[in-house]
């Protein structure tokens, strides 16, 4: 398949360019998971109902993604773009008017910066301003742009007086099998997931928001990402540093995230339309993975690599059979492959949504590639992953090739309507 | 609003803190700002005027209830009922400011400020609105120019002046001091010395840093007095040497011993902050010189301080980073009766923040240490150096806000 990136870097080709329809993308992307063309990715579908349009705008760079008015957050349904800087922070204050104040300031730049607007100015006017926006985005565009904001359990413990509106079913994760968690790199009392189609852009949103929580938060710990390393409805499968096909069996319909995503708001009003972020720094054994044989990667996985086709099947898109064996009597899709101790199938029929990213961060202090996955899932309870990762953690093959190393649980609210900010009935 | 000085205020309490405190009614606010309205609603003396920020299509207002009223105190109300792209407010007169409010955005509750005015024509920016600048009219007779803004700012830079005169002054003292302590040979007498000496330097280095020997190439290092006496061994000119505090440092902390060398160096030093004492006396200051100045003693921290680079040797780097706080609050402390009356909530925010790093840097005091702080080691680096960067930085983003309220105020 074709991607939008293959032909944005062909020079050659800027007529196919121009027939990108930003409103194809938004009306099938962003704004209502609809049916058929998504942009985003973005698949030969897309492109092809994308010709009608011969009016729309030239390309991704200029798509925005709404803000106000949405039933949820951006980021989530949203196809995901190419990259993405996520932070989370640790609140300095314990006062729950200055963290009203964040979460006000932090709502309208949010819908500014996805405009593609400036938070105020590059350049102000009188020689003794001092800028207040960075400007390193300033010519970008929008490039798809969802910042997604979540809040920690910490914003519900005894310092803000909001413990109240806790819902029953979110706090700190406990510790699961297999964790190795470094205490630098977990918890935080907010998130911000910036994803975008240019990573400046998306390092712009986070770097300008941070500088305005300035003396009211402070960043925990922060991955850059790159590589979408989970397909969206419409897109074709990513991969990940492993070189494997990821999220191949994602949730893509409006039924599986109705009934695995989005929260009800039966126990707090407040998080109806809202879910649950669950982020998780998984580090690779880069080099050990690179030298095993393709006979354990694929066991390791329980899926082919090229094809991504479950080692029960012949196509990607095959579902898994998990009871077939081979002729010496052995399971041929291993029950601790991965593919395995995932599946619905397996799970009680539990699904969530994954949303995850590749990253690097160079070497390591041991002469070892520093890279991995940076896994980001969304689901309406967060005992969902609790308990496929307990699971995993326990048994799964990958375990020998991977290490959890940073984690985080977010509450992340619905959108807010014009006029009003994220988590705005809190403070009412 | 009124201020009230005594209250411990984060960014926007007032955001918070006012609702239900002020106006009633603000939905019939947005009426067309031509002239000849009728006179605003007044009580007690105050005429009130209704700010109301709105977005619409992508293009967003700032609306007044009315476009004139008389002179006397003037109570605005600024309601941001949906526009994401304006965060704050100025009301201006011939471009300086006389109010205004800032942390503004849809969803929070209205705030207000009050100010007494004097007839003549005013100006309401809006930053990110579409008229982003509407006038607005005082009748009635002029401000008397008696305590006005200007006037306190002036007073404080007088103010500041003797500080900085007082801090060159103990400089020459402490620094002939370190040079007997150096000419008794007694190394831990002049560790003792170098540490009471530093202080002075770091608290008024943004003032003092610019000074050249009279006759001499401003690129050539030799006649620069900043160079002479505070040059770090990583900024070394090969063509002029090493000379001043930090070279004096590394024999005193380093090689531990006091040598012919060591003596000529401490006279130099001695020498140059004479020179210097000469230079720098009766300096005067604008206002934003004041704001400048606390802003680059920051910087300083954050540059060199907080890394360990300034201190290398002796590494009472801490001692350093407390002088350039310390320089800092008195440049804002000199502003503060000025600035109150520009923007109290700004200024009870820059107070907060110098406070909240006072108190971290109270928890690093030791009267045994050289320069009464603990030795900044790499341990503690490594433990503590985020939790006072941050701190700085909270302390940073407000207080660069500060030049252009003080360069613009009337």
């Amino acid at each position: 398949m074709t991607t939008l990136r293959d032909r944005r870097d062909d020079p050659a080709d800027p007529d196919e360019r121009r027939r990108l329809s930003r409103r194809s993308f938004l009306g099938g992307g962003v704004a209502g998971l609809a049916a058929g063309a998504l942009a985003g990715g973005l698949g030969g579908a897309a492109i092809a109902h994308a010709r009608a349009d011969e009016d729309a705008p030239a390309d991704v760079s200029e798509t925005a993604v709404p803000f106000y008015d949405q039933t949820h957050q951006g980021g989530i349904a949203t196809p995901p773009q190419r990259y993405v800087v996520f932070a989370s922070y640790d609140l300095t204050t314990t006062d729950a008017g200055d963290l009203q104040v964040l979460l006000a300031r932090w709502s309208a730049s949010i819908a500014q910066l996805q405009a593609g607007r400036n938070l105020g100015t590059v350049e102000p006017s009188r020689p003794s301003g001092v800028p207040t926006d960075t400007g390193e985005a300033a010519d970008l565009g929008p490039n798809a742009l969802t910042v997604t904001l979540g809040l920690g359990p910490g914003v519900f413990d005894d310092r803000f007086g909001l413990a109240r509106h806790r819902p029953a079913r979110f706090d700190h994760l406990p510790e699961l099998p297999s964790d190795r968690l470094d205490p630098k790199l977990t918890g935080g009392d907010l998130s911000l997931q910036a994803c975008a189609e240019d990573p400046q852009v998306a390092y712009h949103a986070i770097r300008d928001l941070s500088r305005l929580a300035r003396g009211t938060a402070v960043v925990r710990w922060t991955v850059m990402g790159f590589g979408r390393a989970s397909a969206g409805k419409g897109q074709t499968t990513p991969r990940n540093l492993m070189g494997f096909k990821d999220g191949t069996r994602n949730i893509k319909t409006d039924a599986d995230l109705d009934q695995f995503v989005w929260h009800d708001g039966t126990d707090q009003a407040w998080m109806q339309g809202g879910t649950y972020q669950v982020a998780r720094k998984i580090q690779m054994n880069i080099e050990n993975w690179d030298a095993d044989q393709i006979g354990d990667q694929h066991a390791v996985f329980g899926r082919t690599k090229q094809e991504g086709a479950p080692l029960s099947g012949t196509q990607e898109f095959d579902t898994p059979d998990f009871a077939r064996k081979d002729a010496s009597g052995e399971l041929v899709i291993p029950a601790t492959s991965h593919v395995a101790l995932a599946a619905h199938e397996n799970n009680g029929g539990l699904k969530i949504l994954r949303r995850s990213y590749n990253f690097t961060d160079g070497m390591d202090e041991y002469g070892q590639i520093n890279a991995g996955l940076l896994f980001i899932a969304y689901m309406n309870d967060p005992a969902a992953f609790v308990t496929m990762q307990t699971k995993l953690g326990r048994s799964d093959r990958l375990n020998e090739y991977i290490s959890h190393v940073g984690s985080g649980v977010f509450a992340v609210p619905p959108a807010p309507a014009t006029g009003h900010y994220v988590a705005e009935p809190l403070f009412g | 609003m009124t201020h009230h000085p005594s209250r411990r205020a984060r960014t926007t309490l007032g955001a918070v803190g006012l609702a239900g405190v002020l106006v009633a009614s603000l939905a019939a606010c947005s009426s067309d700002s031509s002239s000849g309205d009728p006179a605003p609603a007044a009580s007690g003396g105050v005429s009130k005027v209704d700010v109301t920020l709105t977005s619409a299509s992508g293009s967003d207002a700032c609306d007044l209830s009315t476009a004139s009223v008389p002179a006397g105190p003037v109570t605005f109300t600024v309601t941001n009922k949906d526009s994401a792209a304006i965060s704050e407010f100025e009301l201006l007169s011939d471009d300086r400011i006389v109010g205004e409010k800032e942390n503004l955005a849809p969803g929070l509750a209205p705030v207000s400020f009050t100010v007494t005015l004097g007839g003549g024509q005013y100006q309401v920016y809006c930053p990110g609105a579409q008229n982003d600048t509407v006038a607005f009219t005082v009748t009635g007779k002029a401000a008397t120019p008696t305590g006005s803004t200007q006037a306190l700012l002036q007073d404080g830079t007088q103010g500041y002046g003797d500080y900085v005169d007082g801090q060159v002054a103990g400089m020459v003292t402490a620094v002939g001091a370190l040079k007997t302590a150096v000419d008794s040979g007694d190394v831990a007498a002049a560790q003792q010395a170098y540490g009471q000496a530093r202080p002075f330097y770091e608290k008024v280095e943004s003032d003092v840093e610019g000074f050249t020997l009279p006759g001499t190439d401003p690129t050539d290092n030799s006649g620069n007095l900043d160079y002479l006496i505070d040059m770090r061994a990583s900024n070394l000119d090969p063509a002029v040497g090493w000379h001043g505090f930090h070279a004096v440092e590394r024999d005193l902390f380093q090689k531990k011993a006091i040598t012919t060398g060591t003596k000529k160096l401490a006279a130099e030093l001695d020498t140059n902050v004479g020179k210097l004492a000469e230079l720098s006396k009766g300096l005067t200051y604008k206002p934003e010189d004041l704001a400048n100045g606390a802003a680059g003693l920051l910087e300083e921290v954050q540059a060199n301080k907080i890394k360990g680079e300034e201190e290398l040797y002796s590494h009472i780097d801490l001692v350093d980073f407390a002088s350039n706080v310390e320089g800092a609050e008195q440049a804002f402390a000199y502003l503060k009766p000025g600035l109150e009356k520009i923007d109290p909530d700004l200024t009870d925010t820059v107070s907060t923040r110098f406070d909240d790093v006072k108190t971290l840097l109270a928890g690093y005091e030791d009267p045994d240490a050289v320069g009464g702080y603990t030795t900044y080691t790499a341990a503690l680096k490594a433990s503590d150096s985020a939790k006072l960067s941050q701190a700085v930085q909270a302390l940073q983003e407000p207080l660069s806000k500060i030049a252009e309220k003080v360069a613009t105020a009337q």
